[in-house]
């Protein structure tokens, strides 16, 4: 293969403009005699809002409109990916704190700021639920009018769904050895480095809207509708986002400023600060039951998983994280008998979405910390339980799913080995390990146009978002190799819905499989188009001729793509177009609705060293090796992986919203939440992929880039547990909450032998990670 | 943001004289790096804003005079961190200095700014308190010395005079060795406001200075004189209860969302423990 074509590690397609702020994102993007737009808010999460007086904040100099929900065509659209249940603008009561009431739309930010401050809002504060305890506490409040949802008997709860899978009867299973615990998982928000921004403009008869989206053909779904304009009407411009991580997939704001350009008559801006972004995206939280059954042996007799999650006032897509994320909760093994149970409960807090790993990371944290517990009470190595558990390729290990795609037992041992598994360690150190999986796309629709051109450079037009996963990147490595052009003769046009086709969404590790295969086909087309005008140009039969990779091969010899190109089009130049689609279709009857297109599976090993004075977790080695099936770009995806490991190390280690009484967040901002930063790196990181060619996608490959995420908290709990002797099963494990565990161990030891506890740290022992027993 | 005034005067007098005019209506501008953030979040709302960095007489500088050195009070973060005198003589500030925010941070961050902002969190309160620095403040009365000691009241509040502003911040050239630190407890190892701060000086009379902050309105000094701490040799318990009367002063709050009041506690117990060692074995390898 060419050094530019697949399999090559070559340098992300615009990572240069990344890097050095040539990139427009939708923040850069200066349209003339743009208005500016602040929302505003109430200081409480719920509140009946009895009065909206503008007056005041029409005075301000250059205001040019103030809209709420009155000012909005009537009724007022509410909108959703799942249920369509969140307004425009808060109609009657707020539901979270920072629920847009109104919006200004100013000359300038310092205006448009002022006068939202001015907008003056009455308003009762009214009783909410921030916790699952509260939502679920049969006199709560409701979250929402269950006159959205007739005829469904959770209406009079704050339980949007319950989601039920399961396999064999698990009451009927026999064990040895039961383990139950409970897990949390806190909420956490995906810090996009980009803002969250959104513009739209009169066009013509229709709209323009400029969006941080990574689903635009949705977004465009969406407008159409509550517009009531032909999808034709409606362009959206998408322009590379700088980090989505799913925060960006729905519709959010952007039918506010639409119907606001559409009344002012010109274009407006509203650009969300970071505070603003908490405020509208995060993940969702869980609290996970887990109850496992082992035989002696280590084998497993059944899982019983209870996963509460907890979602925002807004559905948005979060039940579908729930059901999808759950789904699979009783990861990579053969398990003879499974239930599980997820509820989607709704609070008054922000919304949750999609985030990298989609409702998986939560129930993994759970079901393999579960695991451990089980394979130190039975004294076998927690990695050989895992190993002897765990499906082979081909298994049906979910009845009802595709089978085992992998070779998975490779990429668990080869962490294990780069993790150095079973291997003395110094005082103070432990090890863990975890496996993760998480289904790929359920159904999908991609298409793509190629057009190869007279002088053999090739334009591919792909609906896909590059957020940074490097989409651009795969698509010219798969048209330079199937066309023979050079990769920087490609172009790869995106984020445009009035120029390119269809595309249903960037989410689930898709695009490499999904719309690279529909690039595939779109490149394939254009072979055989070439291999026609061979036949014609050299007075042979088609079927004498071959066109593989870039090469036209006659029976006597082998031509360039242009040795054909140039003669076949002649004087008049012209191009040849190819089309190419990818389709999964939805399979009625199945629980999600459409079997997994690939699995993600990915093994994380971690070697930490704890401080046991300060409760400091370092990470000191952190593996993280996923089946890729095939690397079309090495370098990417061992940088995707490095990230995901990464961001997972956030709400393994620090990351979580703090509320106050009235539902408000607290550490709203990067001041005191805290994501890792370059210094928060474990000392080494080594991410590995595991390549037998055994995907759906294009050379085999699968989706990626999600798995690496999935397991870092419980392979970093172990660990701990491995140092320590702790068990915490709440994340983060922040200091202060590893160090709290130690001193309950202590208090707990000191009971047993009945020492007396020093009061403080003697002067000579404190040093750094003082090392103690296990 | 509200508008503001903007006033960037060249002298030292004419500051004072827009202190004057302006009283509490106008707020010091240096680096900016707390004094921006309140006012983009609206906390502060002044009506004139005066910029210190064409001052003449303030010009970013560290010099060493009359047995003293003296830092100018808009020199930054990073220029202390790397000055030679501060590193030979004052080695804990310098360490400080190192830690304050990420590198854009301390290019701006001045050490002024720092002190007149007046968080119990600041990171060269600690050793500034144990190297017993003197703040040089002007006003309309003239200049006075104010040791630091006396200076920190509570958060964004300090000993300054209405219309006075510092100047320099005076670091006695050290009599007697010591060896010193600077150490702090965040939540992570990247950039991050400390939940407890603390500098441990040791000095070759055997003499303990230990400085603390973020666990009380103000950062604390507290001194040892007996020699017992610095002593590796004497009695352990004996040496555990100095250094635990040294902490009687703190008082974290219980509002903070950084760090409980126990953790907070049990962090300076460890951090100081921690860091008397280093310093013991700093002044030894002097
Ligand atoms: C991301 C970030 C991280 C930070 N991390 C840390 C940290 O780790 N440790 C830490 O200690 N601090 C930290 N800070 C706070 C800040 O950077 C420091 O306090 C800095 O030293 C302030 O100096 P400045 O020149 O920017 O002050 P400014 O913001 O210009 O001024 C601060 C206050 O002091 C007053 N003032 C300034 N100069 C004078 C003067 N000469 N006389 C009288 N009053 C004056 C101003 O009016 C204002 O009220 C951080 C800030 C940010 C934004």
């Amino acid at each position: 293969m060419r050094a530019t074509g697949v399999g090559a590690s070559i340098q992300r397609g615009g990572g240069y403009g990344r890097v050095t702020g040539q990139q427009q994102y939708v923040a850069d993007i200066r349209l003339q005699d743009a208005l500016q737009v602040k929302l505003v808010t109430l200081d409480c999460a719920r509140a009946r809002i009895i009065a909206i007086d503008t007056d005041a904040a029409r005075q301000v100099p250059g205001v040019r409109l103030v809209v709420s929900a009155a000012d909005l065509p009537q009724p007022v659209a509410r909108f959703g990916p799942q249920f369509e249940d969140r307004p425009i603008l808060a109609v009657g009561e707020t539901k979270y704190h920072g629920e847009p009431v109104a919006a200004v739309a100013a000359e300038t930010k310092d205006a448009a700021e002022e006068a939202a401050r001015l907008v003056r809002i009455e308003y009762e504060e009214l009783p909410a639920v921030f916790s699952l305890e509260a939502a679920l506490d049969p006199a709560a409040p409701l979250v929402q009018d269950p006159a959205l949802r007739p005829g469904d008997p959770l209406a009079g709860t704050n339980v949007l769904r319950e989601h039920r899978v399961g396999w064999e009867e698990i009451e009927a299973a026999r064990a040895d050895l039961v383990v139950e615990h409970t897990y949390e998982f806190p909420m956490v928000t995906h810090f996009a480095i980009e803002p969250h921004a959104f513009m739209a403009a009169p066009d013509g008869d229709g709209i323009a809207v400029w969006s941080s989206i990574q689903h635009p053909n949705w977004l465009q779904k969406v407008l159409a509708k509550i517009l009531g304009l032909p999808l034709s009407k409606i362009r959206v411009h998408a322009p590379d986002p700088g980090g989505g991580f799913g925060g960006k997939q729905h519709a959010k704001l952007e039918p506010l400023v639409a119907l606001m350009a559409l009344r002012a008559g010109q274009p407006v801006r509203l650009v969300l600060t970071l505070e603003e972004t908490f405020q509208a995206v995060r993940r969702t939280a869980a609290r996970v039951r887990v109850r496992t059954g082992f035989h002696r042996d280590g084998t497993f007799a059944f899982q019983d998983v209870a996963a509460d999650y907890l979602l925002g006032a807004y559905a948005d897509i979060a039940d579908r994280v729930v059901s999808k994320g759950s789904y699979p909760a009783c990861g990579p093994y053969r398990v003879p008998a499974a239930r599980i149970l997820a509820r989607s409960v709704l609070s008054h807090t922000t919304p949750s979405t999609a985030f990298r790993g989609f409702g998986n990371p939560q129930v993994n944290w759970a079901v393999e910390s579960n695991i451990d517990e089980g394979a130190r009470a039975l004294g076998i190595d927690p990695l050989e339980l895992r190993l002897q558990n765990l499906a082979r390729r081909g298994e049906a290990f979910i009845p009802f799913d595709t089978p085992a795609d992998g070779q998975w037992e490779q990429t668990a041992r080869r962490a294990a080995r780069l993790i150095g598994w079973g291997t003395p360690l110094p005082p103070g150190r432990g090890r863990g390990i975890a496996l993760g999986i998480k289904s790929g796309p359920t159904t999908g629709l991609s298409y793509s146009t190629v057009r190869l051109l007279a002088d053999g450079s090739v334009i591919v037009y792909a609906g896909t978002s590059d957020m940074g996963q490097g989409a651009r990147t795969i698509f010219a490595q798969i048209a330079a190799e199937e066309l023979g052009a050079p990769l920087d003769w490609i172009t790869v046009v995106m984020g445009d819905t009035a120029v390119v086709p269809y595309d249903q969404q960037t989410s689930a590790s898709r695009s490499t499989v999904l719309m690279g295969n529909a690039v595939l086909r779109a490149c394939r087309e254009i072979q055989s188009q070439l291999r026609a005008m061979a036949a014609r140009l050299h007075g042979m039969d088609a079927s004498l001729i071959a066109v593989d990779r870039g090469v036209v091969r006659l029976p006597d010899r082998e031509l360039s793509t242009l040795d054909v190109l140039k003669p076949g089009l002649g004087r008049l130049g012209g191009e040849l177009i190819g089309n190419g689609e990818m389709r999964k279709d939805e399979e009625p009857g199945h629980p999600l609705g459409g079997s997994a297109a690939f699995f993600e599976f990915n093994c994380t090993a971690v070697e930490v060293e704890v401080d046991e004075g300060t409760g400091d977790v370092l990470l000191v080695r952190h593996v993280t090796v996923s089946d890729v099936g095939k690397a079309i770009n090495p370098l990417q995806v061992r940088a995707q992986d490095e990230g995901a490991a990464i961001q997972g190390l956030g709400h393994t280690l620090m990351e979580h919203y703090i509320f106050d009484e009235a539902g408000r967040i607290r550490n709203l901002g990067a001041i005191d939440y805290r994501i890792p930063t370059s210094m928060d790196l474990p000392l080494e990181l080594v991410s590995d992929a595991v390549e037998n060619a055994d995907g759906p996608g294009p050379y085999g490959a699968k989706g990626m880039s999600e798995g690496a995420l999935l397991c870092v908290a419980p392979a970093v709990a172990a660990a701990v547990r491995d140092a320590t002797g702790l068990v915490i099963r709440d994340l983060p494990l922040s200091p202060e909450r590893v160090w709290r565990a130690l001193r309950e161990r202590d208090a707990a030891a000191a009971a047993v032998t009945g020492a007396v506890q020093p009061a403080s740290v003697p002067v000579a022992a404190a040093t750094g990670g003082a090392p103690s027993g296990r | 943001m509200h508008t503001f005034a903007y006033e960037r005067p060249a002298t030292l007098p004419e500051v004072v004289a827009l202190l004057g005019r302006h009283g509490t209506d106008a707020r010091l501008l240096a680096g900016g790096t707390d004094l921006i953030i309140r006012l983009r979040d609206g906390t502060l709302h002044p009506g004139v804003v005066i910029d210190l960095k064409r001052v003449a007489e303030l010009c970013p500088a560290i010099r060493e005079e009359d047995g003293r050195l003296a830092i100018g009070a808009t020199t930054v973060m990073t220029d202390i961190a790397a000055d030679p005198r501060v590193r030979r003589d004052f080695m804990a500030l310098a360490e400080a200095a190192a830690v304050v925010g990420s590198v854009q941070i301390r290019n701006r961050a001045t050490l002024g700014g720092n002190i007149c902002n007046a968080s119990p969190a600041a990171d060269t309160a600690p050793p500034l308190l144990v190297y017993g620095a003197e703040v040089v403040a002007a006003g309309p009365g003239g200049s006075r010395r104010i040791p630091i000691a006396d200076f920190f009241v509570r958060s964004g509040q300090t000993t300054l005079e209405p219309g006075e502003l510092v100047t320099a911040i005076e670091l006695p050239l050290p009599r007697r060795r010591m060896g010193a630190v600077h150490v702090r407890r965040s939540r992570r190892r990247g950039h991050d406001l400390a939940s407890v701060t603390l500098c441990c000086g040791v000095d070759e009379a055997g003499w303990t200075r230990l400085a603390y902050g973020s666990v009380g309105p103000r950062p604390v000094l507290a001194v040892d004189e007996s020699g017992m701490l610095a002593d590796p040799d004497a009695p352990e318990a004996a040496r555990a209860e100095i250094l635990e009367r040294l902490f009687t002063d703190a008082s974290p709050s219980p509002r903070s969302m950084r760090a409980s009041p126990a953790y907070r506690l049990a962090m300076l117990r460890t951090l100081g423990a921690r860091a008397l060692r280093t310093a013991i074995q700093r002044l030894a390898e002097e």
